[in-house]
């Protein structure tokens, strides 16, 4: 049952900011995560701050230069089945589509994905784990097989649990932030903090600093976007597995690509590795094997979670062999 | 009214005839509505949410409860301060241990009793003190602010380790709660005789119950009446716990339970909390709502446990199976729970083997004591037997279905070769393989293979027999004819979502030739109904209905001895013709039931039924076969169960749509166990329980299961069973659908997918 | 509770939501206005602004199957606890209340949604339809006769669930797919695994709504 908290719903962004800068206060975007947050009693919460009065974080239209701006407060489902989004960059609707489960897509919002705790079954549960302000992180040595072989740095193993964060920084999207200090803009490829760097954390947005709008840049003419999530069951799962692809291609020849996991590390992992073996190449069978092996290139799995490499060798097969298939 | 024939669908044909005083009533040759594809008789209320579970009851003046609960596995309470939660807001009663109300109470597990509140707790979620408030987040509140001091002990977690010499002991006579072996001719002999031997190790995962509602009651008293409403398979069964834990006469606890959300063995019993309900409501004067989290029901209120199962087995190459070697392992908890109970029945009792061995060795760990749960034991032996099978038919060359028909038993082996009333297990293979269009689906899949690379594709079957589901005495039902000829059925049992009810109704009205419709039923309530033991183990319906036909049939007597006085003719020459009673001799002597004299004036014909024996010397059990076919992403591990089919024999049909139901929702949980769901224990650091929520302990969704799928009953005739000739169904459908995808797995794999569940991680090890 | 009006997520022949038709104007006509066209986007407007002390209950208003419904709350307070537990309706269930099941799954301005994971605080101002509020006096609604016909349910805890989400489908796509039913309960979990019979039920529903 949930603790209690006074409960704020401004109608200004900068009331909201400056509510939200106070010591214990949570930003409530659709809820979907904080009140599970609440309920397990992961973080201590005096005051929980309602964005859902601010029409400014609303709505998703393209901008003057073919991009997108899409508000923090659009739901996923908005997201998945928006037009516009389907046309220019199918594989964020593809990401928002695999969220969860319908009612928490109806929900849920782009900027509360972003921004969403992880579900790592021993910081939702009641173990005092390192990134709850223990000492140890419970994953490491215990039962880890949901967990990262990436960028954990044997800190913490959470993987990161979004979607379509991996999606977003696959294509280039930059956040604005309202904040204290004004208004910035942070690439979303950049908003999520690895445990070395500070594994209290998941993004590097700092008290009082509230997602407004999710910006995305014009699409390229040759741009295919696609994501791909691999999971124990249907629905209502985060990912074992999952690749998001951003490609822009020459003809059949990779030109650009941009290449994120889910299920891989605590933030949406970039692969290089594998960016850099399709870069400039056609896919086929021979740049596919090629990416099956660069996938996993410095990996770092334990010892209960080995077949996540077996797995994220499949999916990229699987993603780049659709991706060459002549359209 | 009166003269309103609506109330009978039989308009002047017969009813069934009414068998004299004394003599037992004929098997239907055949039925006008049982059988039929017929709606829910409570559809209505439960469709429109008019049914009242017991977590919707909402009283005048309630008051909500909350327990503590230990967060540890094995730990000592050194101390316990509730001072700070006594001055909560809203707080109305606190009971903890040491609370005079609480000293002294008993509870048990089987038959090893515990305090009620142990101070040594021996599994996470063992109860440590209750609250009630005037808000459940005022309950919460207040069992936040109870503080504890712990001596955390060391535990053990794992069934297979449990016996180290090393392992913490759960109770000072140490960690085998019991041991088991069965022994039928030689099994060593016969597999040294065999052509092909296998041996093989398999494990299934500790699955938890879950069902949508939660466990809960709600407690209220008059005086020294007890009532309670209590979600529960069995409200007789929660009546006799309660009333021995409090120390109450039986006639002083009613238990209600209208409408429970699903129970699949875990609520065959009360639990702690129900005690708890009930002194916290004594204590504060008011009633009180005790309804769990989900998180708690994670804990503690039982499970499938853990099976690590042995199985050798030996065949000629003929097929003839010649020995059979099991040994299983599996944990009660941390108390007496059966934790291998009914694993080695498969083994034991499917096949025609003249060598079997089983033996079993029932352990505690410090975690959750098991329940029953749908099939207890069976799946799991199930998922070793019939992998098995396969893989001896694939040793000798011989089609697995072949293989199976080669060993059809007409005994039942492991009760001393008594013959059962009836077994369909033949027809459920043959039947079921023909329908599901096995031969072409084999060929087929294997043809896919060849050409495929990434995507393969496998059919699988097995086959299952469930220990009991002839159901049996005691059961008492009344029906109540009124003047106008509807019906009010009385009984005791529990419709915990298997229709029991609608097949209830069914059943008079097939007896009375009245309509469905316009049967009236009071249930599950010791106040008002009649005596019923819990709703479980499939015998719900061959326990009850030939309880009701006898009611119903009493009721019939009645009104034709009481239409004779009208007619002027003997009794035994009257027999029912729809709406009316005609004397079988001269067809102009007829009458209205509702003209019926004395009914007319009493108002109520009231006819009582009770369980008659079940046959001596024979076995009545169903029998089934399912079938399935998947697919396997084999870079991703992925599996799309494309079609399933369920071929069963559970005697007679009595209404086919809720019949069908049942074997869905059977392979439905079948798959949970093949693919998805399984308990994890952080077993290396804490023992305490990782996956205490529907995310991490993973259902099966509607994107899961299969859309296709096909319900073939293998309807035989069983008079000897009972009198309506239907067996139990319930529990065997669930039995071998695991199994069966374990064999279609293989047949995509090639490889022996022996732990399940067979999740992608599981699949991507092996690859 | 009176039946509920259907409002603006109507499915128009190009299989797009109102809704989504609307933003695809906006950004043709209004793209100058953002906040306007932010707005356009809304189905409603924003709510109120609102202060609430984490001790003391506030009165809020929740419109619940056309009826406004007056309420003292905490903030704390879910939807499904207010419908349950303040107003006494039992055709929302609590299964886990935290957002697994979808045993109290609600349409919100016509959406479905889980009640649990809803602050009731958060749903003012929001058109929300109940179990109840999809009965025409006593009879059953076309969702509720089809799970009838299919017999689409055994205990019937999860199905006022499963009835919401098929009636919030039904409402955004009338003629739904075999593969989008099955998505569209996919929040929905069913212990007793009545999920075939489920399936059949919402098509058949589709085909009761329609008459």
């Amino acid at each position: 049952m949930l603790p209690s908290f006074s409960y704020v719903r401004p109608e200004t962004v900068k009331d909201t900011v400056k509510h939200a800068s106070a010591r214990g206060a949570a930003l409530h975007a659709g809820g979907t995560d904080l009140i599970g947050c609440l309920r397990e009693g992961i973080m201590d919460v005096d005051k929980v701050v309602s964005l859902s009065a601010l029409a400014d974080l609303y709505g998703i239209r393209e901008t003057a230069d073919d991009g997108l701006t899409i508000g923090a407060l659009a739901t996923i489902t908005e997201v998945a089945e928006n037009p516009l989004v389907r046309n220019k960059y199918p594989g964020l609707a593809q990401g928002a589509s695999e969220v969860a489960s319908p009612q928490l897509r109806n929900q849920g919002t782009l900027g509360g994905n972003l921004c969403q705790k992880p579900r790592c079954w021993y910081y939702r549960g009641e173990f005092h784990c390192l990134r709850k302000g223990g000492d140890m992180c419970y994953a490491l040595a215990g039962e880890h097989q949901f967990h990262a072989v990436f960028g954990h740095d044997r800190i913490c193993v959470i993987t990161h649990p979004s979607d379509t964060a991996p999606v977003l920084a696959a294509l280039g999207a930059k956040l604005r932030v309202a904040g204290p200090d004004g208004g910035k803009t942070i690439a979303v490829e950049n908003l999520h903090v690895p445990p070395r760097d500070n594994v209290l954390t998941e993004t590097v947005l700092g008290p009082g600093e509230v997602i407004t709008r999710i910006d995305l840049p014009r699409p390229a003419a040759n741009l295919k976007s696609s994501y791909r999530k691999v999971r124990a069951r249907r629905s209502w799962d985060f990912a074992l597995a999952g690749v998001a692809l951003a490609l822009e291609m020459d003809g059949d020849r990779v030109e650009n690509s941009r290449v994120f996991l889910s299920g891989a590390a605590p933030i949406p992992w970039r692969s290089r590795s594998v960016e850099n073996v399709i870069r400039g190449r056609r896919l086929d069978d021979k740049t596919i094997a090629e990416a099956r092996a660069a996938i996993v290139e410095n990996a770092d799995p334990l010892p209960g979670n080995t077949y996540k490499l077996e797995l994220f060798k499949g999916v990229i097969e699987e993603e780049l062999s659709a991706m060459g298939r002549p359209e | 009214m009166a003269q309103d024939d609506s109330i009978y669908y039989r308009q002047g044909l017969p009813v069934p005839e009414t068998p004299e005083p004394g003599r037992d009533a004929g098997f239907w040759e055949t039925t006008d509505i049982v059988g039929k594809r017929v709606a829910r008789v409570d559809g209505y209320e439960r469709l429109s949410g008019a049914a009242v579970y017991p977590s919707d009851i909402k009283l005048p003046n309630m008051i909500y409860g909350a327990i503590l609960r230990c967060p540890h596995p094995h730990a000592r309470v050194k101390k316990l301060n509730t001072a700070p939660a006594r001055k909560m807001p809203g707080v109305r009663a606190l009971i903890s241990g040491d609370a005079p109300e609480s000293g002294g109470l008993q509870w048990k597990y089987d038959d090893y009793a515990a305090p009620l509140f142990d101070p040594h707790c021996r599994f996470e979620g063992e109860v440590l003190a209750a609250v009630a408030a005037d808000t459940r987040y005022q309950a919460w509140d207040a069992v936040r602010a109870i503080k504890v001091e712990y001596e955390v002990l060391p535990y053990v977690s794992d069934h297979d380790q449990a016996l180290d010499d090393k392992a913490p002991r759960v109770h000072e006579s140490g960690n085998l709660v019991g041991s088991d072996e069965y022994i039928r001719g030689d099994a060593d002999k016969g597999l040294s005789r065999a052509d092909a031997v296998v041996e093989q190790t398999y494990q299934t995962p500790c699955e938890l119950h879950t069902p949508m509602e939660l466990h809960g009651c709600v407690a209220n008293w008059d005086g020294d009446r007890l009532t309670i409403w209590e979600s529960s398979q069995g409200v007789y069964a929660v009546q006799s716990r309660i009333s021995e834990v409090l120390e109450m006469p039986l006639s002083k606890v009613r238990v209600i339970g209208h409408y429970m959300g699903g129970g699949f063995g875990s609520k065959l019993q009360p639990g702690k909390y129900t005690v708890l309900a009930a002194l916290l409501a004594r204590k504060a004067a008011r009633p009180v709502k005790m309804i769990l989290t989900r998180e708690e029901t994670y804990l503690c209120v039982g499970n499938r446990p853990a099976n690590t199962m042995r199985l050798k087995a030996g065949a000629r190459k003929d097929g003839t199976l010649t020995g059979l070697d099991f040994a299983c392992t599996g944990p009660s908890g941390a108390y007496p729970a059966g934790g291998t109970s009914l694993v080695d029945w498969q083994i034991r009792d499917l096949y025609q083997c003249d060598n079997v061995r089983c033996s079993s060795r029932d352990v505690y760990i410090h975690a959750g004591p098991a329940r029953p749960f749908r099939a207890p034991g069976h799946p799991q032996g199930s998922w070793a037997l019939e992998q098995m099978m396969d893989d001896l038919a694939e040793k000798i060359g011989m089609d697995p279905v072949e293989l199976r028909l080669k060993n059809i038993p007409e005994v039942s082996q492991a009760r001393g070769n008594i013959p059962y009333t009836t077994t369909g297990l033949r027809q459920c293979i043959e039947k079921g393989a023909e329908q599901f269009g096995w031969k072409a689906a084999v060929k087929k899949a294997r043809e896919h293979n060849r050409s495929n690379r990434a995507v393969k594709r496998g059919v699988g079957m097995g086959a299952c027999v469930w220990i009991v589901g002839g159901g049996g005495p005691p059961a008492t039902v009344a029906i109540k004819l009124f003047r106008d000829g509807s019906v009010n059925l009385n009984m005791g049992a529990s419709d915990i979502g298997t229709g029991t009810k609608t097949v209830m109704a069914l059943v008079a009205a097939e007896e009375l030739g009245i309509r469905p419709e316009v049967i009236q039923i009071e249930h599950a309530d010791t106040g008002t109904t009649q005596y019923a033991t819990p709703s479980g183990g499939s015998k719900t319906v061959p326990t009850e209905s030939p309880t009701v036909r006898n009611a119903a049939i009493d009721v019939k007597r009645q009104v034709l001895e009481m239409a004779a006085e009208d007619l002027d003719v003997p009794a035994a020459d009257l027999v029912y013709q729809g709406a009316e009673v005609v004397s079988g001799s001269n067809s102009e002597k007829r009458i209205r039931v509702t003209e019926v004299s004395r009914l007319k004036k009493r108002g109520v014909v009231m006819g009582v039924g009770y369980r008659g024996p079940n046959p001596e010397g024979k076995s009545v059990n169903p029998f089934g076969a399912q079938f399935c076919e998947l697919e396997v992403n084999i870079g991703t591990g992925e599996v799309s169960i494309l079609r399933f089919l369920g071929a069963h024999d559970s005697g007679r049909v009595l209404d086919r749509l809720t019949y069908d139901n049942q074997v869905f929702g059977g392979i439905v949980m079948g798959i949970g166990l093949g693919l998805t769901e399984f308990r994890q224990l952080d077993a290396k650091q804490t023992g305490k329980l990782c996956n205490r929520n529907w995310h991490d302990y993973k259902l099966p969704t509607a994107l899961d299961v299969p859309a296709d799928m096909v319900s073939l009953p293998i309807e035989i005739d069983d008079p000897e069973a009972n009198n309506t000739g239907a067996k139990g169904l319930g529990e065997p459908v669930t039995i071998p659908t695991a199994a069966a995808i374990a064999n279609a797995l293989y047949m995509a794999t090639s490889v022996r997918f022996t732990r399940a569940p067979v999740n992608p991680i599981e699949i991507r090890r092996h690859l | 509770m009176g039946s509920d009006d259907q409002g603006n997520n109507d499915v128009g022949r190009s299989g797009f939501t109102r809704r989504g038709f609307i933003q695809i104007m906006g950004t043709g006509a209004v793209s100058a206005s953002l906040a306007g066209a932010a707005i356009a986007a809304r189905s409603k407007p924003v709510p109120p602004e609102k202060v609430m002390d984490a001790e003391n209950t506030v009165k809020i208003s929740l419109h619940v199957n056309g009826a406004q419904h007056a309420v003292l709350v905490e903030s704390r307070w879910t939807l499904l606890y207010v419908l349950r537990e303040a107003f006494g309706m039992t055709g929302t269930k609590e299964g886990c209340s935290r957002g697994e099941c979808g045993a109290c799954t609600v349409l919100i301005d016509g959406i479905p949604r889980y009640a649990c994971m809803t602050l009731a605080v958060e749903a003012e101002g929001r058109r929300i339809t109940t179990l109840e509020g999809l009965m025409s006096g006593e009879q059953l609604g076309p969702v509720q006769n089809a799970f009838l016909e299919e017999d689409a349910y055994q205990c019937g805890y999860c199905t006022p669930g499963q009835i919401m989400a098929v009636e919030g489908l039904l409402r955004k796509n009338p003629t739904p797919s075999l593969d989008e039913i099955r998505i569209g309960v996919s929040g929905n979990l069913c212990r007793c695994g009545a999920y075939t019979h489920i399936f059949r039920a919402a098509q058949k529903a589709a085909d009761l709504k329609k008459r």
